[in-house]
C-alpha cells in the first residue's frame, strides 16, 4: 500500500477517533519530554525552577507543536470541513426564501424521481427472483393463419415441445380461472386458481413453506388423493397460518380438495393474485391445435440462447403432424404455425414497457426541470451576493476554497431536500399511485428499502453540490468583477447567455410535454367518445360462479335454468327493465380479444375461414345491453333444435358474406378435433368493442342460452361454451343493490358466489384508464414545465430590463418614441421563446413517435395538437415579457438620470 | 525509543550541530507514523513512568534504505559540483 493512501485512511481514522483522547495523549508525551529534560538538567547541576524553564525554552512553545502535530494528524481539514458546514448553515438562514425554494424543488424533485424511478426500475430492469432468472423463457404458439392472436399453446403442442426439445431442460405449463370458489366457512369466496404442470415448480425452484409438492400420481386423470396446493396469502387470510392446514380438506365448489402443502409468497406466479395450485392432467385426450389455453413457460440449458432455442422448435412444428395424426401437416400449413421464445421478463412486462419508459423518461424531465429551475436560483444568489464574493477574491481567497465553500453550500441544502424527497419517495412507494398488480406486473417486488434511502441522500448530497458548483462558473462570477469595476448593476454576457440557455431549454421541454399531453388528451378524447355499441347509461353487471361436480352445474340446461330462475327474480324488482345474461361482457375482460372461432359462410369449401370472438346471450341480452338489433330478431325458445341459432355481429356478416342481410342463412363452425357443426343467422347486432377501446370493432357471433335447455336431453351441449360462469347486465330507472343481489342468488344456491357487482359506465370507465392516467401525469408534467418556463422568461427578461434601465432612460430623453423602447425588450423575450419553441418542435416530432402505443386514433405529428400547444406556449411566454417591456417604455429619463 | 531520547540521542551523534527546538521532533514522527514507517506504543520505562515508544517499521527500514540511498546519491553530487567548482 502506497504510503500516500495509508495516510489518507489513519486521517480518516482520525474522524472516529476521540479528538480529546488523541490530544491528552499529546499532552502526556510532551510533559514526559519536558520532564526528563528537567530532570537531566537538574543532574547538570541546575535548581529545579531554572532547569524547568530551560527545558521548555529547549522544546520550543507547547502549543506550537501542538497545533502543528494535530495538522500533521489531519485533524484540522476535518475541523474546516465542519466549520464551512457550519458556515453554510448560517448563510443559508440567513437568506430563507431562496433556502427553502431550493430544498423544496429539490426534495419534490427528487423524490419523484426515485419514487418513480424504482418502480420503473423494479418493473423493467431488475432480474426476476428466481434462480438464474436469464434462463427462464416463455415460449409462445402462435397461428396468425386461423386468424388467432394468442400465443398459447394446446396439450398436443406442449407435449409435442416437451418430449422433443433439447433446448430447455424443463418445459412448464399452466392456465389460470378466477371461476372458482372456496365453499368451506360461512361465506362462499370467489379464488383465482393456477393449474400446473409439475415440471413448472422444479423449473422455478420453487420449496414449499409447509407440506410438499405434487406426486406424479396426482396429474393423473384419476387423482386419487385429490391433492391442491394453497398460497401462503390464503393459508394467513383465510386459515389464519393454522400450521395444520396440510392434511385438511377443504371445500371447493368444483369439488373438494386436500391441502398438501402451501407455497411461500415470494413464488408469486404468474401472480400473487393466486389462490389455489391445481395438479394439471397429463394425457391429450384431442390432439388438436385450434383451442389453446396453456401458458409455456422454459428453462434454457446452460449455453443454448433464446434465438437458437426459437429456432430449434419451429423445426419441431412438422414432426408435430407425425406425433398427433389429426393434426394435419396442411392444418400446420394453413395456421402458419410458428413458436416464439422471449425472455419471461420481458414477456411478463411487455403490456407496460412503453408506459414505464415514457414514465421514466418523464421524471427525469421533472428532475431536470427543477435541477435548472435550482441553478438558476444559484446563479441568481451568486449575482446577490457579488460583493462579498468579489471583496474576498480581491483580499486572496484562493478559487479553491470559493469552490468548497460553494459545493458545501449546495450539498448541504441538498441534504436538507432530502427532508422532502425521503417522504416523497417513501409514500410513492407505499401507495404505488393506487397501481394494482392488474395494470403493473412485477409491482408486489417493489418496496422501500435502506436502498432507496441511499439513493436519495446520493442523489440530493450530488445534485446539490453540483448545482452549488455552477455558482462559480464564469457565468456566476463574471459578473462580479464587472461589479467592482463599476458601481453599475449590468450584469455579464456571459452570464445572461447562460440564463438565456436555462430558461430556452425550459421552453423546449415545456412545449415537447404540452404536445405529448394534447396528443394523449386527443387519445383519450377519442377513446371517451368513441362508439362502443352498446349504452352503459343506467345498467349495472355482475358474475355468478355456480359449482361444478356431481350436483353442479356442468350441463348445459342445469345452468341455463339457474340463469333463468335468477333473471326472473331480478327482473321482478321494481324499476328493473331488463335482465340479460352472458359468458362475458364487452370490455369486462383483460388482455387481447380471442377470436377463437373458426367460421365459414353456408358450409362450403373453398369460402375463407373467418375467425370470430363467441359469447353467450340469452333472449333479452341485446336489449338490456342496449345493443341494437339491426335484422332479424333475438333468440327464443325452440332455437337450439336442428340447426341451432346463432346471431352475428354486423362486422362478422360482412367478413362471411360481404353483405348485412344474412337472416336465415347457414354459418359453419369448423373443428379440428370433431365434424363441423352448422347454424342458422336469426338475426345480425350492432358491433361492440370487445376485449379494449383501442382494438376496434371484433367480429362476433352469439349462442342461445336458452332456458331448461330448451327441453333437449341433459347431456346435449349444442353451444361451445361452459355456462357456469355468467355476467348478468341489469337495465333499470332503478338498480337493486349489492346486497339485494347477493341475498337472490343465495336463496337460489348458497354454493354461489357473486362477484364484481359494479356500473357498466365504472366498465368503460376502466377500459380508458390507461390513457387516462398517462394523460394526466404528462399533463401534470407540462403544467409545471409550462409554469417554470413562463416564469424563467419573465424572470430573465426583467432583468435584463432592469439592467438597461439607464439606457432606456437616455434613449427616451434622445426623443426615442416608448413603443420603440418596450419593442427592444419584448424582442428579447420573444427570441427565447422564438429559440426554445423550434428546438422543442423538433424534440416532440422525435418524441411523440414513442407515444404511439398509447394513441388512439390520431397520429403522432398530429398538426392540431402541435399546433394548440405552439400557440400555448408562445402566447403565455409572451404575455410574460409584456409586463418588463412596459415598465421599459414608461422609464421616466429623469428620475434615472439624476440617480446617477 | 521514547521521544525525549530520540532529540537526545541526535543531539548527541550529530554534536550538537542540529539543535532545533526540541518539539519539532513530534509532528515529523506523526507523519512517519501515518505514513506506517513507525509504530507507536506505550510503555513503563526503566524509572517507572509512562511513555510513548517509537520503533522503525519494516516499511519503514524499507523506506530508509531507499531515503539513504537517495541522500548518499545527493551528497555525491553535490560534492562532485563542489569539487568542479573548486
Amino acid at each position: 500500500m502506497p504510503y500516500q493512501l495509508r495516510a489518507v485512511i489513519a486521517r480518516a481514522r482520525e474522524l472516529f477517533r476521540r479528538r480529546s483522547h488523541s490530544a491528552r495523549e499529546q499532552g502526556d508525551e510532551f510533559s514526559f519530554h519536558i520532564e526528563m529534560e528537567t530532570a537531566e538538567n537538574i543532574r547538570r547541576g541546575m535548581k529545579e525552577d531554572e532547569a524547568r524553564r530551560a527545558a521548555l525554552l529547549r522544546f520550543g512553545g507547547t502549543q506550537r507543536f501542538r497545533e502543528e502535530t494535530s495538522d500533521a494528524r489531519g485533524v484540522v481539514a476535518l475541523d474546516n470541513l465542519a466549520r464551512d458546514a457550519r458556515f453554510a448553515v448560517r448563510r443559508i438562514r440567513r437568506a430563507p426564501a431562496f433556502a427553502a425554494g431550493v430544498i423544496a424543488t429539490l426534495g419534490i424533485g427528487i423524490g419523484a424521481a426515485v419514487g418513480i424511478g424504482s418502480i420503473v426500475y423494479g418493473v423493467l430492469l431488475r432480474d426476476l427472483p428466481y434462480d438464474k432468472p436469464e434462463q427462464l423463457m416463455r415460449v409462445g404458439f402462435s397461428t396468425d393463419g386461423l386468424g388467432t392472436s394468442s400465443d398459447l399453446h394446446s396439450a398436443a403442442s406442449y407435449f409435442h415441445f416437451v418430449k422433443s426439445t433439447r433446448s430447455f431442460s424443463e418445459l412448464g405449463a399452466y392456465s389460470t380461472s378466477d371461476a372458482f370458489a372456496l365453499t368451506d366457512r360461512d361465506a362462499p369466496q370467489g379464488v383465482t386458481i393456477a393449474s400446473m404442470m409439475p415440471s413448472t415448480y422444479t423449473l422455478f425452484g420453487v420449496r414449499p413453506l409447509l407440506g410438499q409438492l405434487f406426486e406424479p400420481g396426482d396429474t393423473s386423470a384419476s387423482n386419487k388423493r385429490s391433492a391442491v396446493l394453497i398460497s401462503e396469502n390464503l393459508w394467513r387470510r383465510r386459515y389464519g397460518a393454522d400450521p395444520a392446514i396440510v392434511g385438511r380438506r377443504i371445500g371447493i365448489d368444483h369439488g373438494d380438495r386436500i391441502v398438501i402443502g402451501v407455497l411461500p409468497r415470494t413464488f408469486a406466479f404468474p401472480t400473487p393474485s393466486i389462490d389455489l395450485y391445481y395438479p394439471m392432467p397429463v394425457p391429450v385426450k384431442h390432439p388438436q391445435i385450434t383451442s389453446r389455453y396453456l401458458n409455456v413457460v422454459g428453462r434454457l440449458r446452460d449455453g443454448v440462447t433464446p434465438s437458437a432455442a426459437e429456432a430449434e422448435l419451429n423445426a419441431l412444428i412438422p414432426s408435430l403432424a407425425e406425433r398427433f395424426p389429426a393434426i394435419t401437416p396442411d392444418l400446420l400449413q394453413r395456421a402458419r404455425a410458428r413458436t416464439s421464445v422471449e425472455s419471461l421478463k420481458t414477456a411478463t412486462v411487455a403490456p407496460v414497457h412503453s408506459q414505464l419508459v415514457l414514465l421514466g423518461v418523464l421524471v427525469t424531465v421533472v428532475l431536470l426541470i427543477a435541477t435548472t429551475n435550482v441553478v438558476n436560483l444559484f446563479l441568481l444568489r451568486t449575482e446577490r451576493a457579488g460583493p462579498e464574493i468579489a471583496i474576498a477574491l480581491s483580499l486572496g481567497a484562493t478559487r479553491v476554497a470559493l469552490a468548497q465553500r460553494f459545493v458545501i453550500e449546495g450539498g448541504v441544502l441538498g441534504l436538507a431536500s432530502a427532508i422532502i424527497a425521503l417522504p416523497a419517495a417513501a409514500l410513492a412507494l407505499s401507495t404505488k399511485f393506487g397501481f394494482t398488480e392488474r395494470e403493473i406486473p412485477r409491482l408486489h417486488e417493489i418496496s422501500f428499502t435502506w436502498h432507496t434511502a441511499a439513493v436519495v441522500f446520493g442523489f440530493a448530497i450530488l445534485i446539490g453540490a453540483a448545482v452549488g458548483l455552477t455558482g462559480l462558473t464564469r457565468a456566476g462570477l463574471g459578473g462580479l468583477f464587472d461589479r467592482l469595476r463599476s458601481s453599475r448593476t449590468t450584469s455579464s454576457v456571459a452570464w445572461r447567455r447562460t440564463q438565456n440557455a436555462l430558461v430556452a431549454f425550459q421552453v423546449a421541454i415545456a412545449l415537447v410535454l404540452l404536445v405529448a399531453a394534447g396528443l394523449l388528451g386527443r387519445s383519450f378524447w377519442n377513446l371517451h367518445t368513441a362508439k362502443i355499441g352498446f349504452d352503459p347509461v343506467n345498467v349495472m353487471s355482475f358474475q355468478v360462479s355456480l359449482p361444478w361436480g356431481e350436483d353442479g352445474y356442468v350441463q348445459y340446461a342445469r345452468g341455463a335454468a339457474f340463469h333463468a330462475k335468477l333473471v326472473d327474480r331480478l327482473a321482478a324488482l321494481p324499476g328493473v327493465t331488463a335482465v340479460g345474461v352472458a359468458a362475458r361482457l364487452p370490455l369486462a375482460g383483460r388482455g387481447l380479444p380471442r377470436l377463437d372461432m373458426q367460421l365459414q359462410a353456408d358450409g362450403k369449401d373453398g369460402r375463407p375461414v373467418v375467425a370470430a370472438a363467441g359469447n353467450l346471450a340469452s333472449a333479452d341480452y341485446f336489449h338490456a345491453m342496449g345493443i341494437p338489433l339491426r335484422a332479424g330478431r333475438t333468440f327464443r325458445s325452440g332455437d337450439l333444435r336442428g340447426a341451432p341459432a346463432v346471431i352475428v355481429s354486423e362486422r362478422l356478416a360482412k367478413n362471411l358474406f360481404e353483405t348485412t342481410d344474412v337472416v336465415g342463412r347457414t354459418i359453419t363452425r369448423l373443428r379440428d378435433d370433431s365434424p363441423p357443426t352448422p347454424f342458422t343467422i336469426a338475426g345480425v347486432v350492432g358491433d361492440v368493442h370487445w376485449a379494449r377501446i383501442e382494438d376496434g370493432y371484433v367480429p362476433m357471433i352469439y349462442f342461445p342460452l336458452l332456458r331448461d335447455g330448451d327441453g333437449l336431453p341433459l347431456e346435449a351441449s349444442p353451444v361451445p361454451f361452459n355456462v357456469t360462469d355468467a355476467q348478468f347486465a341489469i337495465r333499470g330507472t332503478q338498480l337493486p343493490a349489492a346486497s339485494t343481489i347477493k341475498d337472490i342468488v343465495k336463496q337460489l344456491d348458497r354454493r354461489a358466489p357473486v362477484a364484481r357487482v359494479r356500473s357498466l359506465g365504472s366498465l368503460v370507465d376502466d377500459a380508458t384508464a390507461r390513457v387516462r392516467l398517462t394523460m394526466l401525469l404528462i399533463a401534470f408534467a407540462g403544467g409545471a414545465a409550462l409554469l417554470l418556463g413562463v416564469i424563467g422568461v419573465y424572470s430573465v427578461v426583467a432583468y435584463a430590463a432592469n439592467g438597461r434601465v439607464r439606457e432606456f432612460g437616455i434613449r427616451l430623453a434622445l426623443g426615442a418614441a416608448p413603443a420603440r423602447v418596450g419593442g427592444m425588450v419584448l424582442g428579447n423575450g420573444a427570441r427565447l421563446v422564438a429559440i426554445g419553441t423550434s428546438a422543442g418542435l423538433i424534440a416532440a416530432l422525435g418524441a411523440t413517435r414513442f407515444l404511439r402505443a398509447l394513441l388512439y386514433e390520431v397520429e403522432p405529428t398530429s398538426v392540431a395538437e402541435f399546433g394548440l400547444a405552439t400557440a400555448l406556449l408562445v402566447v403565455l411566454t409572451l404575455v410574460a415579457t409584456v409586463l418588463p417591456a412596459r415598465r421599459a417604455a414608461r422609464t421616466p429619463p429623469a428620475t434615472v438620470l439624476r440617480g446617477e | 525509543m521514547h521521544g525525549w531520547g530520540l532529540t537526545h540521542r541526535i543531539e548527541q551523534l550529530s554534536q550538537d550541530a542540529l539543535q532545533v527546538g526540541q518539539g519539532s521532533i513530534y509532528p515529523a514522527l506523526v507523519r512517519l507514523e501515518q505514513r506506517g514507517w513507525i509504530d507507536t506504543e506505550w510503555r513503563i520505562t526503566e524509572n517507572s513512568r509512562r511513555a510513548k515508544y517509537y520503533r522503525l517499521t519494516t516499511a519503514g527500514r524499507r523506506a530508509l534504505g531507499q531515503e539513504l540511498a537517495s541522500w548518499s546519491r545527493f551528497v555525491s553530487a553535490v560534492s562532485l559540483i563542489l569539487a568542479a567548482e573548486s
